[in-house]
């Protein structure tokens, strides 16, 4: 070896040892191909170098870089076939490095490319390979014919060597980048798609997450509960851009039979990529709308995905990415991301529909369970499907016992409740039909209205048995009433025209029974009319009292002396007095009272005995009682006598008279004097009404 | 009050007395040929009695005063009266005398009109017994029940008692006629203000 030769081995050393180190301090693709290109075809001394590899389908090569070429020389050959016959094909192809000293050795084995300009001398390609796998090739061109000796092919392939490292590990590792990237964003969107149910808000952020790390533009339209395409978000990192498209989307809706895009992805449910969008499939959409070619041209659509919201089966909608004037052309990497994306997104959009129709069912249910009026649902058989505890309460019969059998044979009495219901289409006006029914042994009237729709009839029940008490008291009260004012004044306007009467001469006798009869009955009307005005007093609170000291032995007295007047004869009427002490009280309301009470005690002993009225005192209180040996009072009444307009057993106490009122005023005018009045009763045996006013202290 | 049927009073000359039926007190006028002299007997021809002789009704009510009422103008009218002051013993009295018509009372203790006027219809014997009501319920549902009881007339107290008698005669001669469901209707459709 000699000096010169020692001295270039030497340098060669030297500068693949430099490569190598800028080789291992490179990261990044990008930094391993300037690290060779700059460093590697200086080692090698060559005055060009370019790297190309195989695409992912293994068809084409891809120039990944190049330095020293001239561009116009490059133009063409960005990518080229595996099969095309130029020297970087043939040698991924074969695994061999090809050495060409001269041109006229490359024109010779390549005549095509000795019409391609540019000026060139001697050219190396060699193979990029790891673990025995060809992946790419480097060429370095030289200013110069060279005849390559052992020596210097050993270091061209040295560099390869270690260029093939550098730059697979780099691939590597950028490829594990990415991945890690994409793991990164897809826990980003899981995350977001779980935060909110209100998914409309989460996808438009899902949207917005897209931009532009995974697209330029994207887009998520939904499916509207017609069928509609509803667009629910564009994202893009320009706001300005964004309102941009939705004034085209407004200009260009959206042909719901259109062949590719959304409208085909929502009708197929099938993804739909285009990694090069062709020309054609713009020119059809575009048509001759030259405004619209102008929009598509500033776009610069690259690249479309289009996939599914796909959940159970069923297309929800569509999330769109394009890569325009930043992002590169998507490739099957970026596809199966996608598709990943929008199968979560679809998930989380049926589960929040279905989270939604849930909570909606089941606020149902809690109003259902809650509200007071029943309501039962029946489907087109008449089964029951829903019973909720007050159609329970009302019918007696448990949601258990009631579901899912036949509403007539869960309420054997539904026929004659429901019969005459009618029933309104949804949204009409229910007419609810008030029907007596007999439910559990009970007559209960119920209100009922029914709802008619596709699957079945809704019924809402009410119980109104205590409205319909009320009512019925009401009522009762207004024929009672005009039975007491109408009974006597028919005797009294009887009698003056029976008097009066010139085609029939009278008896004496007759004369004089007609004269007290209407003596009577006047007073009968009168007080009866009373009765009802004081009742309107003491409602109003407007009954004046003239408390006066009284002795209530001689007021006893009194009302006893003019009971005797009018007695049936099967009753007697007895005072007994036993201490009695002078009270300070309003004499006249307390005549009226005991009145009252003698009257009743007297019409509710239809078949005779004895009327007792006893005054004492007894622990610092008058006490006042009328008893009887009369009809009683059930113990369940006993208080609702006292009540205004209440009649015990309207059907017997019909005719014998009496407004409804007697004992609801006497009771007001006892307390209103600070006394009570209370009953004790037992059916069959009598009653003993007292009074008990307080004694002067 | 009102005079639901126009009917010439009848002037006829009138002799009142008292009669003992069954423990009640029968009154009736004397017609002039004495046929109803012994009212025992009177129980066949009580649907359709002949022409000339004298109607009776039985007046169910148990104000005293009504029926006093009653019993006076009815008698004046050629009519013969029997007195029942309840339900029960308006039933057992119409049983027993078949009366040619009863006036009956409503809201009475015990069986209340509407019961005796059940009864009365559901008994062989006794349904062609015409049935006027005598209240003081004024309420159209309580015609409507009326009607439905099978009533041929609705008489609200309160009435003039002086044309009762006509009331019950042009009721009978209607029915006579064989006008019974058109009385009836009547009762609902009857202006009775």
């Amino acid at each position: 070896m000699t000096t010169t030769e020692s001295t270039e081995a030497a340098d060669r050393a030297r500068r693949l040892q430099r490569v190598a180190e800028l080789l291992a301090e490179a990261v990044t693709p990008q930094e391993v191909l300037d690290s060779i290109l700059t460093e590697g075809v200086k080692a090698a001394e060559a005055r060009a170098g370019a790297i190309g590899v195989l695409s992912e389908d293994g068809t084409t090569v891809e120039l990944l870089a190049q330095r020293g070429y001239d561009q116009s020389v490059m133009a063409g050959w960005s990518s080229f076939p595996l099969e095309a016959k130029v020297p970087m094909s043939d040698v991924i192809r074969t695994g061999e490095a090809l050495f060409l000293p001269s041109v006229q050795e490359r024109n010779e084995r390549y005549p095509a490319l000795a019409e391609q300009g540019q000026d060139s001398h001697a050219l190396v390609v060699v193979p990029l390979a790891v673990e025995g796998r060809v992946f790419g090739a480097m060429s370095l061109s030289f200013d110069r014919d060279v005849e390559f000796e052992p020596e210097r092919r050993d270091m061209k392939l040295t560099l390869a060597r270690q260029a093939a490292q550098a730059l697979a590990r780099s691939r590597l590792y950028a490829a594990e980048q990415t991945l890690r990237e994409r793991m990164t964003f897809l826990a980003e969107a899981s995350e977001l798609l779980a935060s909110s149910l209100d998914y409309n808000h989460t996808l438009r952020q899902l949207a917005q997450l897209c931009v532009p790390g995974l697209a330029d533009w994207c887009a998520i339209d939904m499916v509207g509960p017609e069928g509609e395409i509803e667009r629910l978000a564009v994202a893009h990192e320009d706001p300005d851009k964004v309102r941009w498209a939705y004034e085209l989307q407004e200009r260009y809706p959206p042909d719901p039979d259109a062949p590719t895009g959304v409208p085909q992805v929502l009708r197929s449910g099938e993804p739909e990529f285009f990694p090069e969008l062709p020309q054609e499939l713009l020119d059809e959409a575009i048509g001759d709308d030259e405004e619209l070619r102008r929009i598509i041209d500033e776009l610069g659509l690259k690249s479309t995905i289009c996939v599914p919201l796909a959940a159970r089966a069923r297309t929800l909608g569509a999330v769109t990415l394009i890569a325009a004037e930043t992002h590169p052309p998507y490739t099957q990497a970026d596809f199966a991301l996608a598709i990943e994306l929008g199968r979560r997104a679809a998930v989380a959009v049926d589960n929040a529909r279905l989270y939604r129709e849930a909570e909606r069912g089941a606020n149902a249910a809690l109003a259902l369970a809650y509200v007071a009026d029943g309501v039962a649902l029946l489907d087109t058989k008449g089964h029951v499907r829903h019973w909720n505890p007050a159609a329970a309460a009302i019918t007696g019969v448990d949601e258990d016992d009631a579901l899912g059998r036949p509403v007539a044979d869960v309420v054997p009495a539904w026929n004659a409740l429901t019969s005459h219901v009618p029933l309104v289409p949804p949204g009409g006006a229910a007419r609810p039909v008030t029907v007596p029914i007999v439910l559990g042994g009970r007559e209960r009237w119920v209100s009922v209205s029914g709802v008619e729709f596709g699957d079945g009839t809704v019924y809402a029940l009410q119980d109104v048995t205590e409205e319909h008490a009320l009512e019925k008291t009401r009522s009762d009260f207004v024929a009672t009433a005009s039975h007491e004012l109408r009974t006597p004044l028919a005797a009294v306007y009887g009698a003056v025209r029976t008097l009066r009467r010139d085609d029939v001469e009278l008896s004496d006798y007759d004369r004089t029974q007609f004269l007290e009869m209407i003596e009577s009955e006047a007073t009968r009307l009168a007080r009866i009319v009373d009765q009802i005005l004081l009742a309107g007093q003491l409602d109003a609170d407007a009954v004046d009292l003239e408390l006066t000291e009284c002795d209530p032995e001689q007021v006893a007295a009194g009302v006893i002396e003019s009971a005797e007047m009018h007695l049936p004869e099967s009753i007697s009427l007895d005072l007994d007095v036993d201490g009695a002490q002078p009270i300070n009280c309003d004499e006249n309301k307390l005549r009226q009272v005991l009145v009252n009470l003698v009257d009743n005690a007297v019409k509710y002993s239809p078949d005779g005995g004895r009327v007792e009225l006893r005054v004492r005192s007894a622990n610092g209180s008058c006490l006042i009682e009328v008893a009887d040996e009369g009809l009683g009072i059930p113990p369940e009444e006993r208080e609702r006598i006292f009540e205004k307009f209440y009649r015990l057993d309207p059907q017997q106490t019909q005719g014998v008279g009496g407004s409804g009122l007697g004992l609801y005023i006497s009771r007001e005018l006892v307390e209103r004097m600070d006394g009570r009045l209370r009953v004790e009763s037992e059916p069959g045996k009598g009653s003993r009404f007292t009074v008990e006013l307080p004694l002067p202290r | 009050m009102r005079a639901e049927v126009a009917h010439p009073i009848r002037s006829t000359p009138l002799r009142r007395g008292g009669v003992s039926v069954g423990g009640r007190r029968l009154w009736r006028c004397d017609a002039g040929d004495g046929a109803r002299s012994n009212p025992e007997s009177a129980g066949q021809g009580h649907a359709k009695p002949a022409a000339g002789t004298a109607r009776r009704v039985l007046v169910v009510d148990d104000e005293r005063s009504i029926r006093l009422l009653c019993r006076v103008n009815l008698v004046a009218s050629g009519i013969e009266v029997l007195e029942a002051s309840d339900g029960r013993e308006g039933l057992e009295l119409a049983r027993q005398e078949r009366p040619d018509l009863v006036l009956l009372d409503v809201m009475m203790p015990g069986l209340d009109g509407w019961t005796v006027a059940r009864e009365l219809a559901s008994d062989e014997e006794t349904r062609e017994i015409p049935i006027v009501f005598l209240t003081a319920r004024a309420d159209p549902s309580d015609r409507r029940l009326g009607e439905q009881l099978g009533g041929v007339g609705y008489v609200v107290k309160p009435f003039d008692p002086v044309s009762i008698g006509d009331f019950v005669e042009g009721v009978l001669v209607r029915i006579e006629r064989g006008e019974r469901d058109q009385l009836r209707r009547g009762i609902t459709s009857d202006p009775d203000r």
